[in-house]
């Protein structure tokens, strides 16, 4: 098959220093089906934004159909040929179907063509559903049809501008299993009319059983490509994690001590109205660091916010000591010495328009210690957040510069400071050091195992499988909502096992593992 | 350093968008005026130039601090209320009900009371968008709006049925208050009335509320992120409907502080849009307590300007209107004032470097 | 008394005639309201750009002695100052909020201004002999007993006001600018991604927010009552936002709210010219308002209700 497309040594560097591509090197041929695999934060979606116009390599070089190509906006690569269903829906939910297929594009009639020809729209439209077997009903507003529907009007969408090439950003993170079957009969149909797709998702049995070639992505570089057929999820899981990023924590072995969480058959709903939470049970002891590893979107932020109080349980309980925490608001449950450094700190975790006193007294301001009479104590608070921010680390001018004003590292120290200033029984840890300098990173995990050596039982979640070996003494994967595995971290437990059971393709005796 | 030079650059933002809507209305009188330098003199220099002028600038400023204080307030909760002009009238009705209509008794018990009444009046009409914001997620804007009408009407109907003085001469007004609880004068014979005093108070009682204590703590973060505010456990629907009657009672307060200043009774469509004027008080002042005291000043003082501007020239008054809308649109320019701190942002790293 | 006088209004149809004149500038106000809102700009400063339009009418029109001319002035006079709206928002980042807000001080005071400038009044301008808006008396029908009432002697604006709503259901549904529209009031950025300028889109909706308000401004001078009176509008503006929310955002849903608000005009109209009505005209004013917050209530319940079956 004749090549199509040849991205060659592409390096984007952001202005704030980031370096989302490092390197990489992408060749699709005509009409095939190319895997875009790698975990988050790869450089994937970096990839291929770049190859849509909508970001500027720093470095490399395009060349499609032959020929050089720079595009100065998606306009450009429509006008190409190019077309990219985007993982978050593009589309306006009041407008019908073919309104949002033909939009920006329509038919038109009438003098100076001033109307919508709307029997020339219905017959183009009509045309392409038939065309391409991708059944929606047109005239129904996009708000009132299904996830999977909405989908293929966005891949009608492309394919009404003419696209040959077409990219496929995640496409089945929203889909059920029926749907996405759905979308992969559609996807070979394209195929048989003379596409290509690029396919880029994480999930390793659909790349087995769709594509033809795979090109694997790990800290912005491309690692390999390969042939679907040639290969094995194995193989493929093995080259995404790698063994780049370490993480080396020097600690103790783990003295665990009561239970302090017990989490049974615990069910919950996500944004959407879907179950997102399906049945888990685990305990958590005094004394020890229990990781939850899983892909992104598997229930982690879900199990966190239903413990924080932040989300309503469907099913289940949840025993903290001798209470019940299902019932307790968050103010109560903050109370009770649970901290919470949440997974997003720049919006939940902390007010940035705000002042780092103001950040740390979250827990405290109503506190007789901080009082003087109906008033807060202004020094009290100045001299506690000095003192945070001594232990802590944090740098900054002084305890009333705005949050906004710190980097990454230091706001999440001052979020972690606030966390543990209560001295929590229970610390749950969300994505504790993502997007942190390194030096954050090694103080943060310092200071969560000393808290698990005081007796604190600690839950930790991150993306970050490396960081989950590296704190936790055991672990449990979350995949789909449900614990796949309950592992002991012992030296012998590698990363490409925890893999398999995040990637869906092994899977624990629940009743085994309790 | 940080926040003191952000302040700084904040301030000087405001008093630059101060200075250039003032060039805006110098302009226009230099268009439409034949006489435009005594004009411009009238309008700046007149205001100060007797103690009696000087009084009404405080009266006219006295209801002016007190709404900028009620928008200051919801505003700082992220409600954007449009609701003071009718929580102002209800304020002012109940107050001015227990004014006139309670039994003889001491002045020193009645005029309390009567503080009360218009807060708890202002208070509770401020509650009803408050609960549909917070617990229905109703859009404050309209129903604020809409409320307002609804509490001129109602207002209107009473002073003008049931409620009108016998000796009203035709006037939709209640009976006279008893001079015993109205405002006096601070000195005999200037023309300016306590409610300054009572304005200034409600300032530093807003502050200290904003500032240093947990109600405030919370407000202000309601306003400043939800999201964080939630995860604190700060129960922010209760928070929100909170900072909305604090709004509507400082509102009232400032009708009946009107009435009992100035008016001497309750009188159909007194206000002319004192609630409206305190929202550009509240921008201007960016919500601060001593900020609406400055803001509130200072638009009093072009208020008389253009009365003696009116008097002293052929300059109509309104074009302080022109001074006004410049104010709001130049001062709320988010544009401008990013860019003053992106241009400091990067000569600071310049400096640094 | 109140309900003989109101009966033998509607038995004479002249309640028609009246709701039909009160309904108009409320039914255009709200059009211009609605197509800014479909844009994703909302404009409250309707208030202004209609008193605004209303002093330019009359003004115009008096001293050219021709009514079209100052209908149009007031139009081109709102159009400009709801593009100025357009350069504070869109390129100032002023909220539109406050930008409307501050669109409604400047049309009360400065029509005072340039009334007190121009003419040296304060409190009205009422030019003598100025022309009105031609009443449309159409020929045969007007003869005809029931119908002659219900369709003849109508000012033309009236027409106008109806037949805008059956060109804004064309120009929102049935055109690609339509289309446009609502996408960029909805996703932005799904717009922006396929080519559609959506600042562009979202001047034209305030400029059209501002030609619509313009005419309803120019009605209530040249048309309603032949003269200008200051902060004559006395609301309009913001009964047409309660109209556009009433009406569900389309067009004929709009005619609808018109016509109820229109009614309650009309019938606080007749309740305040007879003595001693036992209803309170001020309650009657108070409908539209009253209305208002209940659908919100009521739409703010169906969708909590909504809500209720996700966490």
């Amino acid at each position: 098959m004749p090549i199509l497309l040849e991205m060659k040594n592409i390096h984007k560097v952001y202005p704030n220093g980031t370096a989302a591509n490092r390197g990489v090197d992408l060749t699709v041929h005509e009409g095939e089906i190319h895997a875009l695999v790698g975990e988050n934060g790869a450089g994937k979606s970096t990839l291929m934004k770049i190859l849509f116009g909508l970001e500027a390599p720093t470095d490399g070089t395009i060349e499609y159909k032959g020929q050089t190509v720079t595009f100065d906006g998606p306009r450009d690569a429509i006008k190409q040929g190019m077309g990219m269903v985007h993982q978050h829906f593009m589309l306006a939910p009041s407008l019908t179907v073919s309104e949002n297929i033909v939009l920006g594009d329509e038919p038109k009639k009438g003098v100076f063509s001033m109307f919508r020809d709307r029997a020339k729209e219905f017959k183009e439209v009509e045309h392409l559903i038939s065309t391409y077997g991708l059944k929606v009903n047109m005239q129904a507003k996009v708000e009132s049809i299904p996830v999977g529907q909405k989908q293929r009007v966005e891949i009608l969408k492309v394919l009404y501008r003419g696209a040959k090439l077409i990219i496929l950003d995640e496409p089945t993170a929203v889909l059920t299993p029926q749907e996405t079957d759905e979308l992969f009969d559609s996807i070979k149909a394209l195929v048989s009319q003379g596409h290509t797709i690029i396919f880029i998702t994480h999930k390793l049995r659909e790349v087995m059983q769709i594509s033809n070639r795979i090109t694997v992505l790990r800290a912005g570089k491309s690692i390999a490509t390969l042939l679907t057929q040639e290969t094995n999820q194995e193989e493929i899981s093995r080259l995404m994690v790698g063994r780049d990023v370490l993480f080396r924590v020097d600690k103790i072995p783990a003295e665990p001590k009561d239970v302090v969480l017990a989490v049974r058959d615990l069910g919950a709903l996500d944004d959407k109205g879907t179950l997102a939470l399906k049945g888990v049970s685990f305990t958590i002891r005094g004394g020890e660091v229990l990781g939850i590893a899983g892909v992104e979107g598997n229930g982690q932020t879900e199990l966190v916010e239903v413990i924080t109080g932040l989300r309503k349980a469907t099913t289940g309980e949840v025993r903290y000591q001798d209470k019940d925490l299902l019932a307790a608001s968050v103010a109560e449950i903050r109370r009770m010495k649970v901290g919470h450094v949440p997974e997003d700190r720049q919006t939940a975790g902390a007010s940035l328009t705000s002042s780092i006193a103001e950040n740390l007294i979250l827990d405290h301001y109503r506190n007789p210690d901080f009082k003087w009479g109906p008033f807060i104590n202004k020094k009290k608070v100045k001299q506690f957040a000095k003192v945070m921010m001594d232990t802590f680390d944090v740098r900054a001018q002084n305890e009333e510069t705005m949050a906004g004003a710190l980097s990454g590292g230091n706001l999440q120290k001052v979020v972690v400071a606030r966390e543990l200033s209560k001295n929590p029984l229970l610390l749950i840890a969300s994505q504790p050091t993502r997007g942190v300098d390194i030096g954050a990173i090694e103080f943060i995990h310092r200071e969560i195992i000393k808290r698990r050596d005081g007796g604190a039982a600690v839950m930790v979640v991150s993306a970050e499988l490396s960081e989950v070996m590296a704190l936790s003494d055991r672990i449990i994967v979350l995949y789909d909502g449900e614990i796949v595995a309950l592992l002991d971290n012992t030296p012998d437990l590698t990363e490409q096992e925890i893999g398999y059971y995040m990637l869906g393709i092994k899977k624990q005796e629940l009743e085994a593992t309790r | 350093m940080k926040s003191s030079k952000a302040l700084f650059l904040e301030v000087g933002g405001i008093l630059a968008a101060v200075v250039t809507a003032l060039i805006c209305g110098f302009v226009v009188i230099l268009l439409t005026s034949s006489e435009p330098f005594t004009a411009i003199s009238a309008l700046l220099l007149d205001p100060l130039s007797s103690t009696f002028n000087i009084g009404t600038i405080l009266n006219k400023a006295v209801p002016l601090i007190l709404t900028g204080l009620a928008l200051s307030v919801v505003f700082q909760s992220g409600v954007f209320s449009m609701g003071a002009e009718g929580q102002l009238y209800i304020g002012a009705f109940v107050g001015a009900l227990a004014a006139v209509y309670l039994p003889a008794m001491s002045p020193w018990i009645h005029f309390p009371l009567v503080i009360v009444c218009a807060l708890l009046g202002g208070a509770l009409f401020g509650m009803i968008p408050g609960v549909l914001k917070a617990y229905l997620n109703a859009n404050e804007i309209v129903t604020t709006l809409m409320l307002n009408f609804v509490a001129i009407l109602t207002t209107s109907y009473f002073v003008n049925n049931q409620l009108k003085a016998a000796s009203g001469g035709g006037y939709a007004k209640m009976e006279n208050i008893s001079k015993d609880i109205l405002l006096p004068k601070i000195f005999p014979g200037m023309a300016a009335h306590a409610g300054i005093i009572i304005a200034v108070v409600a300032v530093i009682i807003v502050y200290l509320l904003m500032y240093k204590t947990s109600i405030g703590y919370e407000l202000r973060l309601v306003g400043k992120n939800g999201h964080f505010a939630r995860y604190g456990g700060i129960a922010t629907r209760k928070v929100i409907v909170v900072s909305v009657m604090i709004s509507g009672a400082l509102a009232g307060l400032a009708g009946i502080v009107e009435v009992l200043g100035i008016h001497g009774t309750f009188k159909e469509n007194f206000s002319a849009s004192l609630g409206f004027d305190g929202i550009i008080i509240a921008l201007l002042a960016r919500n601060h307590p001593v900020g609406v005291l400055i803001a509130a000043l200072f638009y009093a003082y072009i208020q008389v300007g253009a009365q003696t501007m009116q008097f002293g020239s052929d300059m109509p008054r309104e074009v302080a209107v022109i001074i006004q809308v410049m104010l709001v649109l130049l001062v709320s320019a988010q544009a401008i004032f990013t860019y003053i701190k992106q241009r400091y942002a990067r000569s600071g790293q310049k400096a640094v470097k | 008394m109140v309900w003989q006088t109101i009966w033998g209004q509607i038995v004479d149809l002249s309640l028609v005639a009246v709701l039909l004149r009160l309904m108009t500038p409320i039914l255009l106000a709200s059009l211009g309201g609605l197509i800014s809102d479909i844009g994703g700009v909302i404009n409250i400063g309707l208030e202004g750009l209609m008193l605004m339009s209303a002093f330019t009418s009359i003004a115009v029109g008096s001293s050219t002695g021709n009514w079209a001319v100052g209908v149009l002035a007031g139009v081109a006079t709102s159009v400009l100052i709801s593009y100025g709206m357009g350069f504070f928002s869109l390129k100032m980042k002023v909220d539109i909020i406050i930008t409307g807000f501050a669109v409604n001080i400047f049309g009360s005071g400065f029509t005072i201004f340039l009334m007190s400038k121009i003419y040296g009044m304060t409190g009205n301008y009422s030019p003598t002999g100025a022309p009105r808006i031609p009443v449309v008396n159409i020929p045969f029908i007007e003869d005809i007993p029931v119908l002659g009432k219900l369709l003849s002697g109508h000012s033309l604006m009236v027409w106008i006001a109806l037949l805008s709503v059956a060109f804004c259901m064309f120009l929102i549904y049935r055109t690609p600018y339509g289309v446009h529209l609502r996408s960029v009031g909805e996703a932005p950025y799904a717009a922006q991604s396929l080519g559609i300028p959506a600042k562009r889109i979202q001047y034209s909706a305030l400029a059209w927010s501002g030609a619509f308000a313009g005419l309803a401004g120019a009605f209530m001078s040249n048309g309603l009552t032949n003269m200008f009176v200051k902060d004559m509008t006395a609301g309009t503006g913001f009964l047409a936002l309660a109209v556009v929310l009433l009406g569900n955002r389309n067009p004929i849903g709009i005619l609808l709210g018109s016509l109820i608000f229109g009614l309650a005009s009309a019938l606080a109209t007749i309740v305040q010219t007879v003595p001693n009505s036992p209803i309170p005209s001020q309650f009657i004013q108070m409908i539209p308002y009253v209305v208002t917050i209940a659908a919100l209530v009521f739409f703010a319940l169906r969708n909590k209700r909504r809500l209720a079956t996700m966490p």
